[in-house]
């Protein structure tokens, strides 16, 4: 068995004279949305085509078809094949990633979102909102001037005589 | 030299109607586009290829074609 029949994605064909190469992964090895990714990246520099063999009596691959936008030697071919394999295995991790610290990002994103609104009013603090005070109500007797509130009475001891 | 007319056969599993209508509204100009359903794959034959155009037409129809549906997919999510 060659390196080449035991990497993942393995090389289906490759095109010298077409600039052509055709990778093959295993359906189960990577999900859809890892495959969407890669090929994200490779759209710029490369005409990409997917393909899908369902496969009789073995399991079904993803067929990568990549076609250089510019005229492409075998090594760099080859090249194309492992770059293409690194960012699979790249938009995996990052898949991974993601769903382990999706809460956190939930809960980060909701505090920001919730902090750019202004905050949010506790509940109780809303609920008692009516106390039935006109607003000339000074129960607590912030509007009487500190002299007032604070004169000494003129029996009281130390008071001025 | 490019064929003048081309099917190209886009597996529906991949590809989502939508995104390849879409990606041949964008190549109207430059080609005339059928779409239908051939087995498993959505089957777009691509004719009146202007011979003029800058790079390969089919190609990148296939391009847009791909980058539509996963934009469509990510929206869905």
């Amino acid at each position: 068995m060659t390196a080449q029949e035991t990497q993942t994605p393995t090389v289906e064909r490759l095109d010298d004279a077409h600039s052509r190469v055709t990778l093959a992964l295993e359906i189960g090895l990577y999900p859809i949305d890892v495959l969407y990714g890669a090929a994200y990246i490779f759209i710029d520099r490369a005409y990409v085509l997917l393909d899908k063999d369902e496969g009789v009596g073995r399991p079904g691959r993803y067929l990568v078809h990549l076609r250089g936008k510019n005229p492409m030697s075998h090594e760099q071919l080859l090249a194309l094949c492992g770059e293409f394999g690194n960012e699979l295995l790249s938009q995996a991790l990052r898949r991974k990633v993601v769903k382990q610290n999706q809460k956190i990002i939930e809960e980060i994103t909701t505090q920001a979102i919730a902090g750019a609104a202004g905050g949010t009013l506790p509940t109780d603090f809303l609920a008692n909102q009516d106390d039935g005070l006109d607003f000339l109500d000074d129960p607590l007797g912030i509007a009487v001037p500190w002299e007032e509130k604070f004169k000494k009475k003129k029996d009281e001891p130390g008071a001025a005589p | 030299m490019s064929n003048p007319n081309q099917t190209v056969l886009l597996h529906r599993a991949l590809y989502m109607q939508q995104a390849i209508k879409q990606a041949a509204e964008t190549f109207a100009d430059f080609a005339s586009f059928a779409i239908s359903r051939q087995g498993a794959h959505y089957a777009v034959a691509i004719s009146d290829i202007d011979a003029e155009a800058d790079g390969d037409v089919v190609a990148e129809f296939c391009n847009f074609a791909l980058y539509n549906t996963m934009q469509r997919k990510r929206k869905k999510i």
